[in-house]
């Protein structure tokens, strides 16, 4: 056993400590953690960062590592602290609509817990479903839902959060209105790691839709833009307003352009939404899928980046769909046309955001220098419109030549500040967040 | 904090803004000497009328340089005292900066200056079929600006949310001057979310100068719902009931007997019977098929949970009526008695019946006039305190009602306040919901925006 696994040993039950080649599964990128730590409890999350502050070891907070390969890879890893094993739920009261779970529950397991009273926590991050609560609290992810039902920051009232010296910080509360204080919770919402390890969540649940309907328009890409615009202004309540592309030039026999419109309401207002969508749209659906086809398909939409090689994440205003789209096709060069299942574009048409998923990139004499280029162009592009373009998984010599976040700005100061206030010894994640 | 207001602060301030948008004549200035909460009074040093960000930036530099304390100021209509100044501070005001920069109806955004008033938005948004969501009761006074503030709420915010779901970008201006850009729709902001720890800041980080929000579809239809009850208790579980019926009402308010009478007895009579000892306003929106549906559901809770009357509007005159009594409270306490203390706390809604039942019993040992008006779906009370100040014993048995009626509210899980803010008036109940830890990361928090302290001192923190 390695010294640094030794001495965590020591300090926690028996079982928690792994090392050795069942750590290399934790891997980040091609780091392999010395040890892989698994607390069952929030006071041994505080002993295991106590100690990393005092010896100064950098830990990277995980839940069941579906993650771990995205953002940008910390500096250094000599510990993963996984918070899969604290899966509990420890206050539920279905009639407040507020659910406590602690950060490593799975979403698919508290989904089943919370369906039994008919409730629901709408967030649908891309990944397979186990992935953990507090992975997706703390990269804040989202999915098609988000622009109508709100993402992690709105969801969120509270949390446990232990910090790289091993304070443990309540933050928020367990009510879904609270000002009291200045809202420091928020700061926890995506930080990626770098502040602390979440051991417990507060969120809102909502009633389960008694309706699931999607809505599927089929077209070339450029009459999808335009029918997307202007579903999206429509005077209705849509769900999800997702665009799926073929990244490809598109040919006769391959996959088709779709747009799907999905409402969650009651069935006779889902009715009434129809025919606004199909009215705005001008156009009749080619398609149209209830209750559990419905969520099927959205489920299918989860699970796009699944086996991705690259995921390039771009985001401009919502009217400026078709530039966005634009932008994509000059990454799909990027792409490897032998390997894989090609490249996927999928927007979330609401909040102008555009995900590239690409199967396999093209290899080669110096095709990380080329789409490096390639991709700062891109951003270059983005930024000055004011846009953006994150990279939410890649090759680690790729992410770590370009970056998977662009720039901060003049904000970058103060950040730092912060960051120094939950994590004295700069041990939680280093690097994660670029220059946090 | 040395403070020096000297003259030639104020020369320079006039400099920068227009000698008429200094307010330095000691008349004037006692129209600052209070928000909302008027049991504190304290005018100014001088107040600033700025037109721009670069108006703000420029007066913050100047007084950052001065070494003067800087209390951002909107409509004054804040709740906790967190709008008030001393004799040394300076107070930077909004009303001149109140242009809407534009509606963006494709993206559905608005650009907005902080001193925009709330309903001012919708007005300017209707024409597109959109609307702003958060609608605090002082709507038709309060600024956006003051929203961002205090992360404001209202009625509706059982469905749709508070400030912060709202708020996609700000443009700040801290102490010092430094302009600050933060989010804005369209874009993943790298780093830690500043603009989310910016709102409810309640002042003390800087001053928020543009504001992107969005902006929703008009709800093509709405149902309301007025229930009586002879029990209070009875409304708080009609409540329960029609939440654990799967139902998202856009709203669910209370309002007790005492408030009732006080409405009744006042030129804002909205026809409720004065004899029973609660009403519960139920309103629903959305697209109008189903609404109905949604509506005889609730209304069956009501029969269910004892409702004496159940009445519907048919007509938006019967929607405004039924919700007059509601809307009109605070205006309708005013000649019941000579003070009004209105507090604010939120539970979570389960634990309602039982903390109204110990806030009736703290209110009848103290001997004191309580009256209730609250978001009854958020859990959000205001128990409001009808006084006289001028008799100090009576003052005396109302802070220490407050006191105990936080406690049960902390007790029962709940929060000392869930949308009027800390500001002056709360500090001392920070410790019963905050570590000494989270106090620190909170006063670390305003230190990284605000390294000097010259941002709202004496607010927010113990």
């Amino acid at each position: 056993m390695n010294a640094l696994a030794a001495v965590l040993s020591r300090r926690l039950p028996e079982g928690q400590v792994v090392e050795g080649f069942r750590a290399e599964q934790w891997a980040v990128c091609d780091r392999v953690p010395q040890a892989v730590v698994f607390p069952e409890s929030e006071s041994e999350v505080a002993e295991v960062m106590r100690l990393a502050t005092q010896e100064g070891w950098t830990v990277v907070p995980a839940g069941k590592g579906t993650w771990l390969h995205g953002g940008q890879p910390p500096g250094a890893v000599d510990v993963v602290l996984s918070t899969m094993r604290m899966d509990r739920i420890t206050l539920y009261e279905p009639g407040d609509l507020t659910v406590t779970a602690e950060g490593g529950i799975g979403l698919d397991l508290l989904a089943r817990r919370c369906g039994e009273h008919g409730q629901w926590l709408p967030l649908d991050p891309p990944g397979p479903r186990k992935g953990t609560l507090a992975a997706t609290v703390s990269t804040a992810s989202s999915g098609p839902l988000a622009y109508h039902h709100g993402s992690p920051k709105d969801h969120v009232l509270g949390v446990s959060l232990v910090t790289g010296d091993g304070r443990v910080l309540e933050l928020g509360g367990r009510v879904v209105k609270n000002v009291a204080g200045f809202d420091v919770l928020k700061l926890t919402i995506g930080s990626w790691g770098t502040l602390g390890v979440l051991t417990s969540i507060t969120t809102r649940l909502h009633p389960q839709p008694p309706a699931d309907r999607t809505v599927l328009f089929r077209g070339e890409a450029a009459e999808l833009v335009a029918l997307a615009r202007a579903i999206a202004t429509a005077p209705a309540p849509l769900a999800a307003l997702e665009m799926l592309l073929p990244g490809e030039r598109e040919r006769s026999g391959g996959p088709v352009s779709l747009l799907a419109v999905r409402i969650l309401e009651a069935p006779e207002a889902t009715d009434e939404i129809c025919r606004i969508v199909t009215d705005t749209a001008g156009a009749s659906a080619f398609r149209q899928m209830d209750g559990r086809a419905s969520a099927d398909l959205f489920r299918n939409v989860e699970a796009l980046e699944s086996g991705a090689e690259l995921v390039v994440r771009l985001s401009l205003l919502p009217s400026q769909l078709e530039a966005l789209r634009q932008y994509a096709c000059t990454l799909r060069d990027l792409a490897d046309p032998d390997e894989g299942w090609g490249t996927r574009l999928a927007a979330h048409v609401q909040n102008g955001i555009l995900r590239v998923i690409m199967s396999r990139m093209a290899r080669g004499e110096g095709w990380i220098d080329r789409a490096a280029e390639v991709i700062e162009r891109v951003r270059g592009g983005l930024e000055a419109e004011g846009g953006s373009l994150t990279l939410s998984r890649g090759p680690c010599e790729l992410v770590s030549a370009v970056g998977a976040w662009g720039d901060v700005g003049p904000a970058a100061p103060l950040m730092k500040t912060l960051k120094r206030e939950f994590d004295p010894a700069g041990v939680l994640s280093p690097g994660r967040l670029g220059f946090l | 904090m040395s403070a020096a207001l000297t003259s030639e602060v104020t020369a320079d301030l006039q400099a920068i803004v227009g000698e008429q948008w200094v307010i330095t004549d000691p008349v004037r200035l006692l129209a600052y000497e209070s928000d909302g909460l008027t049991a504190y009074r304290r005018p100014p040093g001088a107040v600033v009328l700025p037109a721009d960000t670069d108006d703000v930036s420029q007066v913050m530099a100047c007084l950052a340089h001065a070494e003067v304390p800087v209390v951002p100021r909107g409509a004054g209509t804040g709740l906790s005292g967190g709008a008030l100044a001393g004799p040394d501070a300076v107070i930077v005001a909004t009303p001149r900066m109140n242009r809407i920069v534009h509606v963006d109806p494709e993206n559905r955004l608005a650009l907005l200056q902080p001193g925009v008033i709330n309903a001012d938005l919708t007005v300017a948004a209707r024409p597109h079929g959109l609307y702003y969501a958060p609608d605090p009761s002082s709507q038709s006074a309060c600024t956006i600006g003051g929203n961002v503030a205090e992360n404001a709420g209202g009625p509706h915010c059982l469905k749709y949310g508070v400030t912060s779901r709202y708020v996609t970008g700000l443009t700040v201006v801290l102490y010092d001057g430094e302009v600050l850009r933060l989010g804005g729709l369209g874009r993943d902001s790298a780093g830690y979310d500043l603009t989310g720890v910016f709102i409810g800041s309640e002042g003390c980080f800087g001053i928020a100068t543009e504001i992107e929000v969005r902006l929703l579809p008009i709800p093509q239809a709405t149902r309301t719902l007025l229930a009586m009850f002879d029990q209070l208790e009875d409304a708080g579980e009609a409540v329960s009931a029609i939440v654990a019926r799967g139902l998202l009402p856009a709203a669910l308010e209370i309002i007790d007997r005492e408030t009732i009478q006080a409405v009744e007895a006042s030129i804002f009579a909205a026809g409720y019977p004065v004899d029973v000892e609660a009403a519960l306003v139920i309103e629903f929106d959305g697209i109008e098929a189903g609404l109905d549906f949604e509506a005889e559901e609730a209304e069956r809770c009501c029969w269910e949970k004892g409702a004496r009357e159940v009445r519907r509007a048919r007509s938006e005159e019967e929607r405004l009526a039924l919700w007059q009594g509601r809307k009109k409270a605070f205006g309708a306490f005013g000649r019941v008695a000579p003070d009004l203390l209105v507090q604010d706390a939120t539970v979570p809604r389960t634990r309602l019946p039982e903390v109204l039942r110990a806030i009736t019993e703290i209110g009848h040992r103290y001997g004191l006039r309580l009256a209730n008006v609250f978001h009854a779906g958020d859990g959000n009370l205001h128990p409001n305190i009808l006084f006289d100040r001028s008799d100090a014993d009576e003052l005396a048995r109302v802070e220490q009602a407050s006191r105990e009626i936080m406690a049960v509210c902390v007790e029962a899980g709940g929060t000392i306040t869930g949308e009027h803010g800390v500001g002056l008036d709360k500090r001392g109940y920070m410790r019963m919901v905050h570590s000494r830890d989270v106090l620190e990361v909170m006063r670390a928090t305003k230190k990284a925006f605000d390294p000097w302290g010259g941002m709202n001192p004496g607010k927010v923190l113990p």
